[in-house]
């Protein structure tokens, strides 16, 4: 299964809302994530995946604000942009 | 209804086990922030805390107390000691039979609960300590500050997180005020940092890697601490006429929920605590000089409780100083409400408002009077102290001068 699959998969398991919904280009903002709901997704990917991925609480905050999200110091605004963080991290735990 | 005030203060802190260290450890900006040695770390990635250091359990209890009590009620004992004897109290059989003993807790015996877990599960030890209950239940500090002092009235410990201490104060207060007690013995107390505890925190992803910077556009997060402080409160009447030493008035108390969010600060809430505890006073927000704030370092609190501040002051809020003391104390959770409170009486009966360490830049979001990095001498008629809890549970204290 493609990296991006099980992302949808965790986030729509996470927020209870069908698959389907999400595409790479979803807004986070869009599906009404709060900041809590974030940092289980994160948690929820980091057991998965068995990678760290650095977030503070207080970005998950700015990336839920409307209209703040996607700017240059947030890590994450889509569905597409969690798929890619986390394939770099996977990846980058199997290179030696 | 009487007034009420406070004749004796005692604390268990990370600058200090004595009101003198604990004061000039605030007015300095000595901050009790560094690196953890209590435990160890090497499953942790948090580095520092605000560990209390100079504290030997033996030099205040004989040993079989000893191993009776975890950590914070430990705290809670040796602050509420230090409370009675400031306050020079003789503890008469009458004022044992009515005395309040109010105390605010927000996790336990943590390190109870986390040796005995660490045991079982991890060494696969087939039993746990057999006092592990007594030591743990949230109710062992005041219940063991009850049988130290020897004090029998309404006794009974609240739990609202962060502003546990506040609470168990506010209730205090109201009890000497309406009469239900003469005399009260009231605080809070917290020593949770555990391995098991700071997991749970990393979880949560709150705390900061840096230092607690309340207010300062460079924070980043809380930095956990642990402590006790105690107060003896009581009628204004009686302290006068025993000629007690009287630091501070309590006013008034004022509390709210925001019916929100389970962690995020609503600054309406908040607002509505400090309108509440004002109008409980009778206090003008204008008659206010000094705030001792939540201030945890947390981009969101921070931003919302300058909001909430100026929502409850108006044009005032411009004229306050107001100062965080977590960046010298961390943030102690169930005891932070007491500690700041301590920070807040002696303040006022020092006529001197002590500063927000670790201040670096100025945050256009958070753009009153936070006095950084420098305290301030500064008459001061009346002063507030609020807590805004996780949970959304709020409560604030407004302090008048001794007079």
């Amino acid at each position: 299964m493609a990296i991006i699959d099980d992302v949808r998969s965790i986030v729509a398991e996470s927020l209870k809302i069908p698959v389907e919904r999400l595409t790479p280009d979803t807004r986070l903002e869009e599906l009404g994530v709060e900041s809590l709901d974030v940092i289980e997704i994160v948690f929820a990917l980091e057991e998965k995946f068995d990678i760290a991925i650095p977030l503070k609480a207080d970005e998950a905050t700015r990336l839920t604000t409307s209209g703040k999200s996607g700017s240059q110091d947030m890590p994450f605004a889509t569905v597409g942009d969690v798929a890619d963080i986390v394939q770099k991290l996977v990846a980058a735990k199997v290179s030696p | 209804m009487n007034r009420v005030v406070v004749t004796g203060i005692g604390v268990v802190s990370p600058i200090g086990n004595t009101c003198k260290k604990f004061w000039s450890g605030l007015v300095e900006a000595r901050s009790g922030i560094g690196p953890i040695s209590n435990i160890p770390t090497d499953r942790l990635s948090t580095r520092i805390a605000a560990q209390v250091l100079d504290f030997d359990p033996s030099q205040h209890f004989g040993p079989k107390r000893e191993n009776l009590l975890d950590r914070f009620s430990q705290f809670a004992v040796v602050a509420a000691r230090a409370a009675v004897k400031d306050a020079q109290l003789d503890i008469t059989e009458e004022i044992a039979l009515q005395a309040a003993t109010i105390v605010g807790n927000g996790a336990g015996g943590q390190n109870t609960v986390d040796d005995s877990y660490l045991k079982f599960y991890g060494q696969n030890a087939p039993r746990v300590h057999p006092l592990s209950i007594p030591r743990w239940m949230l109710n062992a500090a005041c219940s063991q500050i009850s049988m130290d002092l020897g004090l029998k009235g309404p006794t009974y410990t609240i739990a609202s997180a962060c502003a546990s201490g506040t609470h168990a104060i506010g209730l205090a207060f109201q009890s000497v005020r309406t009469g239900q007690a003469p005399v009260a013995l009231a605080g809070g107390t917290e020593a949770c940092l555990t391995v098991g505890t700071f997991k749970c925190w990393e979880a949560l992803r709150v705390l900061s890697a840096d230092t607690c910077r309340p207010f300062s556009r460079t924070r980043s997060g809380i930095v956990l601490g642990e402590g006790a402080a105690m107060f003896v409160l009581e009628t204004r009447e009686r302290a006068v006429a025993r000629g007690a030493p009287i630091y501070a008035e309590i006013l008034g108390f004022g509390m709210s929920a925001d019916a929100h969010d389970i962690t995020a600060i609503d600054p309406d809430g908040a607002a509505r605590a400090i309108r509440a505890a004002l109008s409980d006073a009778k206090v003008n927000p204008e008659d206010i000089d000094y705030v001792n704030a939540h201030g945890t370092g947390t981009t969101l609190n921070d931003k919302g409780e300058t909001v909430a501040l100026r929502k409850a002051f108006g044009a005032s809020a411009e004229r306050l100083a107001i100062s965080s003391s977590k960046a010298v104390l961390g943030h102690s959770l169930g005891a932070a409400g007491a500690l700041e409170l301590a920070a807040t009486a002696l303040a006022l009966r020092n006529q001197t408002i002590p500063p927000t360490a670790n201040f670096e830049e100025t945050d256009p979001d958070c753009d009153l009077d936070f006095v950084p990095n420098t305290a301030r001498n500064a008459p001061i008629r009346n002063a507030m102290s609020s807590s805004f809890a996780f949970g959304g549970l709020n409560a604030v204290l407004v302090l008048g001068r001794a007079g």
